[in-house]
């Protein structure tokens, strides 16, 4: 199979999906109206509450969502075979991705911006907010200790990477200092800290960690992972401006630029699929169903997209029309960067053998291969290309790790400040997470450990399913379209989740696991349970509050015929 | 913006908005959100009885409230909102 075919096959989805299905739902179900006033107009506070264009907005959604995620699950998940991985991501954006990140806009916007902590105490229940909230604060512990382990596998894998890591940080702290310090020209400052970030590039290809540190330094999966977390740490007790910023705005322009100039290389190149398109049922993670659902999940669904949907941009449309544009619009294109992804890992190896030696030593240098492969098609060398692709790898996990971290320390604070003060400080908050995080990354099996973060991410949408279809009911509109996918989406998830949990605590009861994957097996199963756990009580919750709607609804109905 | 404008723009126009809105939009909010904080933290101390906390405004807060009048809506809409841990997310 050419990849050419698969690009254009994904484009076709994404148009029949948003010219006609998204469409169809805007104009004939929720009944999008120009004229109707939205929060951001409404209640304008000119900070969070701002009327906001939908091209801005556009690039604002496709930032918040695509991080590595997209990237990395297609990746692992073409061990079962590139077919399944692709029908998974076109029929799942098709008829669950879009339906979740539109319908979380739409429902925040008609509910006066309300977040989904708020909404769900208003449409299920009191306790289901709590539920949800606890459930969020692991749910992100997940993405830092999944994530981690990318920067880490990437940074020993590709000896380049941490070199151009560093430079990247400088450039970004000098862009936070250059932009808010001394108040220079955005555009100058822009192409000073871009050109450091590409330096830094340079020179990690000129001077690679182990030429630096030795091969065991460069080898140590400790001094990666401690590396990772302080510059998290940093990033959550300093001034947002200082740090965490100004480094997503500098990385924003590398991994643009990437993947731009890379899926022109693809249709330069336009290579056949060198892996098969069927492997087995049953793979080393697991069997196909339910774990390849929850192990590709930001290109297919995922529930980041919800929260971004919900609390960030429903708050900013001017307008009711735009929200499919951002909403729908940006999963699509999300779902051509996973279509991208499968491309690069399916073509890039000449055997199955190949692709199972690189796949063991983390996404990152399979990633940065195919980067490497693309952009040479358009003259860049390939140790460069390799360089460049490392550093888009670490930036696109950092970024959200580091981001994560500090609302850790948020949730920290939420959570337990009540308990004892000590929790509302901002180094004790953000050293907790630090420390779980180090903990997951330094004893979990990476691959478990994606499937776990996915189960929850996939979860975290079928909540978002579930109160969208409570919102539904409540307003007598037809609810098909969300009820089925939320359905699917909760047993999908229940049943991965279940299936790695067991896994991970029949090796820790019957002694097959000893030392560092004692801890890690133990933790990461405890924390799968503990999801599932909390996912019961709230589909309970939404069973109760769906059979309220529909109890009142039948009271209405009975009263119109009287 | 007015349709008239939006065709003024155009596709640059466009793709000019996509590029501030991946790259910068997200730390023009979180400096607005940075000042806006600070700003209710000054209010929320010398106006505070507004919204029902026990302080004496003291005469300092009275020759401060005709410049504060224009944010009283926004301040006590701000302040008063239910929020969670998913506002700090997006």
């Amino acid at each position: 199979m050419n990849s050419i075919f698969v690009l254009v096959l994904g484009f076709i989805v994404a148009f029949v999906g948003y010219r006609f299905y998204a469409k169809h739902i805007d104009s004939k179900v929720l009944k999008a109206d120009s004229k109707r006033m939205t929060p951001a107009k409404m209640y304008m506070d000119g900070v969070e509450f701002m009327p906001t264009s939908k091209n801005i907005l556009f690039g604002y959604q496709f930032k918040s969502i695509a991080g590595a995620a997209p990237i990395i699950g297609p990746i692992i998940a073409i061990q079962w075979g590139w077919l399944p991985a692709l029908l998974w991501i076109l029929g799942g954006s098709l008829f669950i991705g879009w339906v979740q990140d539109y319908s979380s806009a739409m429902i925040a916007m008609r509910n006066d911006g309300a977040s989904f902590g708020g909404l769900s105490h208003r449409l299920i229940s009191p306790r289901a907010r709590v539920i949800l909230l606890s459930f969020i604060y692991f749910y992100l512990l997940l993405i830092a200790g999944a994530f981690g382990n990318v920067v880490v596998s990437t940074a020993i894998t590709l000896k380049a990477a941490p070199m151009a890591w560093l430079f990247l940080t400088l450039g970004g702290i000098l862009a936070g200092h250059m932009i808010y310090r001394w108040k220079k020209d955005i555009v100058l400052t822009t192409a000073i800290t871009v050109i450091i970030a590409l330096v830094g590039i340079w020179l990690g290809t000129v001077a690679p960690s182990d030429k630096i540190l030795g091969t065991d330094l460069s080898n140590s999966r400790v001094l990666w992972t401690i590396a990772a977390f302080v510059f998290c740490y940093f990033a959550a007790v300093l001034p947002i401006w200082r740090f965490a910023l100004p480094i997503n705005y500098v990385a924003s322009y590398i991994v643009f630029l990437g993947l731009f100039f890379g899926i022109i290389g693809v249709f330069i190149l336009h290579p056949n699929f060198t892996l098969p398109a069927y492997t087995n049922f049953s793979i080393k993670i697991g069997p196909i169903w339910p774990i390849m659902f929850v192990t590709i999940a930001c290109g297919a669904i995922s529930g980041w997209h919800s929260i971004v949907s919900s609390s960030g941009t429903a708050r900013q449309l001017e307008n009711e029309l735009d929200a499919r544009p951002v909403g729908a619009g940006v999963m699509f294109v999300e779902m051509m960067l996973a279509v991208f992804a499968l491309i690069i890992a399916g073509t890039i190896y000449a055997s199955p053998a190949e692709y199972g030696v690189a796949i063991v030593k983390g996404p990152g240098g399979i990633f940065a291969g195919g980067v490497s492969k693309f952009l040479g098609a358009l003259g860049l060398p390939a140790n460069l290309g390799r360089s460049y692709g490392s550093v888009m790898m670490v930036v696109l996990a950092v970024t959200i790790m580091q981001l994560v971290i500090r609302f850790m320390r948020v949730a920290t604070s939420e959570l337990l400040s009540d308990v004892s003060p000590i929790f509302r400080n901002a180094h004790v908050g953000t050293f907790i997470a630090s420390i779980l995080g180090i903990l997951l990354v330094l004893t979990g099996w990476w691959q478990y450990l994606w499937v776990l973060f996915g189960g929850a991410n996939q979860l975290m949408a079928s909540l978002a399913l579930m109160l969208m279809t409570a919102w539904l009911m409540s307003e007598g509109k037809p609810v098909a379209w969300v009820f089925w996918p939320m359905i699917f989406m909760f047993i999908t998830t229940i049943a991965a989740l279940l299936f790695t949990s067991y896994n991970l605590l029949q090796k820790v009861l019957s002694g097959a696991v000893k030392g560092q994957d004692l801890i890690g097996n133990t933790l990461m199963g405890l924390v799968g349970l503990f999801l599932v756990a909390a996912a019961f009580v709230l589909g309970w919750e939404g069973i109760k509050a769906f059979n309220r709607y529909r109890t009142i609804k039948n009271q209405a109905s009975v009263a119109a015929k009287a | 913006m007015g349709d008239g404008e939006k065709k003024k723009g155009g596709f640059f126009h466009a793709v000019k908005e996509f590029v501030y809105g991946v790259a910068a939009h997200d730390s023009a909010r979180f400096a607005l959100k940075s000042r806006a904080n600070m700003e209710h933290l000054f209010i929320l101390i010398t106006m505070g009885d507004m919204l029902g906390v026990p302080i004496l405004p003291p005469y300092y807060s009275l020759r401060l409230l005709p410049y504060v009048v224009p944010q009283i809506s926004t301040w006590k809409r701000r302040m008063l909102r239910e929020k969670d841990l998913t506002d700090a997310l997006a």
